[in-house]
C-alpha cells in the first residue's frame, strides 16, 4: 500500500529489482554479515568438523581423516548402540511425560485472565530460570536414602524402610520430567491461549460436551504448541549429559555421556564425532515428525 | 448426529462436572508448582544444614551457618566466581550486539533469502544439543591448536545465547510500527541513522531484558563449559558439578544458594528494567 510513493528499498520483495540505496545496503548487510559470521565460525564451522571426523580413521592417540563408516557401524552396535537406544526411547518417553503433566496445567493457566495468567506463568518460568545444576543436585539430596523422599513416603505409608530411588532409571526419569516441564508448559500456553474462545462456546451451543468439545474443538487446535513442547523437551533430553550423571549414577548410560567419555577420557575423536552425528539425525528425524504433525497449520497472526 | 435439546437437569450436570473440571486442573497446577519448587527450597535450606563430620547428608541435622563462610575462605571457590563473573560479562556483551543484529535482520532485512538464511541457523542453533555444540567446539580447538582460554569459553558459550538474545529482540521487533522507520527513510534518514534514532530507542527494553537473560545463561552455563574448562580455567557450575562428584561438600550447597539467590535477583532486575523502559516509549510516541 505503501508502494504508491515509490521508495524502491522496501518493495514487496525486496532488492533484486529495486536497487537499495547505498546506505540502507551497508548497515543491512552489517547488521545481517556479524551474527551470520560469528555463528559460522563459532557454531557451524565447529560442527562440520565434527561431521568430517565422524568419517576419519582412528589412530592410537591421533585421527586419520578419511572416509570410513567403521566409526558408525561402532555406535550404531554392541554396546553404544544399546546406549543409542535406550537414549532414543529415554526422551521420547520421558517428553510424552513431561507433555502430559504440562498439559492440564497449561490449560489451566490459558483459561486465567490477566495479571493471573502472568503471575501464573511466572511461577512456571522461575524454576526454570534458575540454575540447572542447582536444582538437579537438589533432587540428588531429595531422593537420596533418609532423604525427603523417604521421610515422606513412609510418613504417608507408601513405603516402609530407606528408598532406593537415587541411582536408578527412573531417578533419571523423574529428573528429566522435572528439568523440562516448563518449557514444556509455555508453548502449550501460547497455542491455548490463541483458540478464539468463541470457537469453543459454538461447540459447547451446539450441545457438545465438556469432554466432546476438548477432544474435537480444543485438542486438534494445540497440534502446533504440542510439536513445539515436544521438539523443546525432546532435543535436549537427547544430548542430555548431567541429568544421568548425577541421578543415574553408574547407571543407565545416556548418548550424552558417551559422547562426552569419547572425547575426555578415550580420545577417540571419530568415533564421538559419530555418536555427536547420530543425536543430530535423530533429532532431525524427530523435527521431521513432528512437522508432518503440524502440517496444515500456517502461523496464523493474532 | 443432530444434538438433542438440552434438559434442564443434564446442564445442570454439565455445569457441575466443569466446575469439578476447574478445580481439577487447579489442583493440578498447584502440584506442578510445588513440584517445581520443592527441591529449590530444599536446596535453600540444606545449605544450613549441619551434616556430619564437615559432610553434607541427606538427613537434616541441624542447622548452621558455618557452610557460607566456609565458601567464602574456599579459594578455588572463589576463583571459579571470578571466572564466572568476567566470562559471562564477555559472553553477554558480545551475545546482545551479535545477537540484537540477528533478532533485527531476522524481521527486517530487505532480502527476504538473507531473512530465510539466518533464521535457518537460529533455528538449527535451537534444535542441536548443548552437548553436541560443546564436543564440537572443543574438537574445533583441538584441531586448530588453539589453546582452551577464557577467550574460547566465551566463543564456546556466545552460539546458545546469541540465540536466546535474538528470540527475545524479535519478539520485539514484531511488535513495531514498520511504518514509523519508511516514514523516517521518506524523510530523508539514512539506514544507519533510522536504526540508531528510531529503531534501537524501541528496541531497548528487549536488550536490556535479554542482556540480563544472557548473563544469567552463561552465568549458568554447565554443559558447554564442562568441555571448554580446563583445570586452571573453571567456572562456578563446573566447579561445583566437578566437586560433586566426591561426594557433597556443605560448601557447595552455601555456594549454590547464593547463586541462585543470585540469579534470581537478575532475573527480577530483568524484568523490572523491561517494565520500565517498555513504558516510556509508549510515552513519547504520544510527543
Amino acid at each position: 500500500m505503501a508502494q504508491a510513493n515509490g521508495n524502491p528499498a522496501r518493495s514487496a520483495d525486496g532488492g533484486r529489482t529495486a536497487r537499495p540505496r547505498r546506505s540502507v545496503a551497508v548497515a543491512d548487510h552489517l547488521i545481517a554479515a556479524v551474527p551470520a559470521l560469528w555463528l559460522a565460525v563459532f557454531f557451524l564451522l565447529p560442527l562440520a568438523f565434527t561431521f568430517v571426523f565422524s568419517f576419519g580413521h582412528s589412530l592410537f592417540g591421533g585421527v586419520e581423516l578419511g572416509f570410513t563408516l567403521d566409526n558408525y557401524r561402532l555406535a550404531l552396535s554392541g554396546f553404544y548402540g544399546a546406549t543409542f537406544l535406550r537414549t532414543l526411547r529415554f526422551a521420547v518417553t520421558a517428553s510424552a511425560l513431561c507433555l502430559a503433566v504440562a498439559f492440564p496445567a497449561a490449560l489451566f493457566i490459558a483459561r486465567l485472565s490477566g495479571r493471573r495468567k502472568n503471575v501464573a506463568l511466572l511461577l512456571i518460568l522461575i524454576p526454570y530460570f534458575s540454575s540447572f545444576l542447582i536444582r538437579i543436585m537438589a533432587l540428588t539430596m531429595l531422593m537420596a536414602r533418609g532423604g525427603v523422599v523417604e521421610w515422606l513416603l513412609n510418613g504417608v505409608g507408601l513405603h516402609a524402610g530407606p528408598l532406593d530411588l537415587l541411582d536408578t532409571q527412573t531417578a533419571v526419569f523423574i529428573g528429566m520430567v522435572y528439568a523440562y516441564l516448563p518449557i514444556a508448559i509455555i508453548p502449550l500456553v501460547v497455542v491455548l491461549d490463541r483458540i478464539p474462545r468463541a470457537l469453543v462456546e459454538a461447540s459447547r451451543d451446539l450441545g457438545a460436551s465438556r469432554w466432546r468439545t476438548f477432544r474435537h474443538v480444543t485438542l486438534p487446535l494445540t497440534r502446533p504448541g504440542i510439536a513445539t513442547a515436544a521438539l523443546l523437551t525432546a532435543v535436549p533430553m537427547l544430548g542430555e549429559l548431567v541429568i544421568p550423571r548425577l541421578l543415574g549414577g553408574g547407571r543407565g548410560l545416556l548418548m550424552g555421556q558417551a559422547i562426552s567419555s569419547q572425547y575426555l577420557q578415550s580420545q577417540n575423536y571419530p568415533l564421538g564425532s559419530a555418536m555427536a552425528v547420530l543425536v543430530l539425525v535423530a533429532v532431525g528425524v524427530l523435527v521431521a515428525a513432528l512437522a508432518r504433525m503440524t502440517k496444515g497449520f500456517v502461523e496464523v497472526p493474532r | 448426529m443432530s444434538p438433542p435439546p438440552v434438559p434442564e437437569s443434564s446442564r445442570l450436570a454439565n455445569l457441575l462436572q466443569g466446575r469439578a473440571t476447574d478445580r481439577a486442573l487447579a489442583l493440578w497446577y498447584a502440584l506442578v508448582v510445588v513440584f517445581l519448587f520443592a527441591p529449590i527450597l530444599c536446596a535453600l535450606v540444606y545449605a544450613f544444614n549441619l551434616g556430619i563430620v564437615g559432610k553434607q547428608t541427606s538427613t537434616f541435622t541441624g542447622w548452621t551457618l558455618q557452610w557460607f563462610p566456609a565458601a567464602w575462605h574456599d579459594t578455588s571457590l572463589r576463583r571459579a566466581v571470578g571466572t564466572s563473573l568476567v566470562v559471562s560479562f564477555w559472553s553477554a556483551l558480545i551475545s546482545v550486539l551479535v545477537g540484537t543484529a540477528l533478532g533485527y535482520a531476522l524481521i527486517r532485512h530487505p532480502s527476504p533469502p538473507v531473512r530465510r538464511l539466518l533464521s535457518a541457523i537460529t533455528y538449527f542453533l535451537l534444535i542441536v544439543p548443548e552437548s553436541v555444540i560443546g564436543v564440537s567446539s572443543l574438537l574445533f580447538y583441538a584441531v586448530t591448536a588453539i589453546r582452551l582460554s577464557s577467550a574460547t569459553l566465551v566463543a564456546g558459550i556466545t552460539p546458545v545465547a546469541i540465540a536466546v538474545v535474538a528470540l527475545i529482540v524479535r519478539a520485539r521487533v514484531l511488535t513495531l510500527d514498520r511504518r514509523v522507520e519508511e516514514a523516517a527513510a521518506d524523510l530523508g534518514s539514512t539506514r544507519a541513522k533510522t536504526l540508531r534514532f528510531i529503531v534501537l530507542p524501541q528496541m531497548l527494553p528487549a536488550i536490556l531484558a535479554s542482556a540480563v537473560m544472557a548473563y544469567t545463561f552463561s552465568f549458568d552455563n554447565l554443559v558447554i563449559s564442562t568441555f571448554l574448562t580446563t583445570p586452571r580455567l573453571n567456572t562456578l557450575p563446573v566447579y561445583l558439578y566437578g566437586s560433586l562428584q566426591y561426594g557433597p561438600a556443605p560448601t557447595v550447597y552455601a555456594a549454590a544458594s547464593v547463586v541462585f539467590l543470585f540469579t534470581l535477583a537478575m532475573l527480577g532486575v530483568a524484568f523490572l528494567l523491561f517494565r520500565l523502559t517498555s513504558r516510556r516509549p509508549r510515552g513519547s510516541a504520544a510527543l
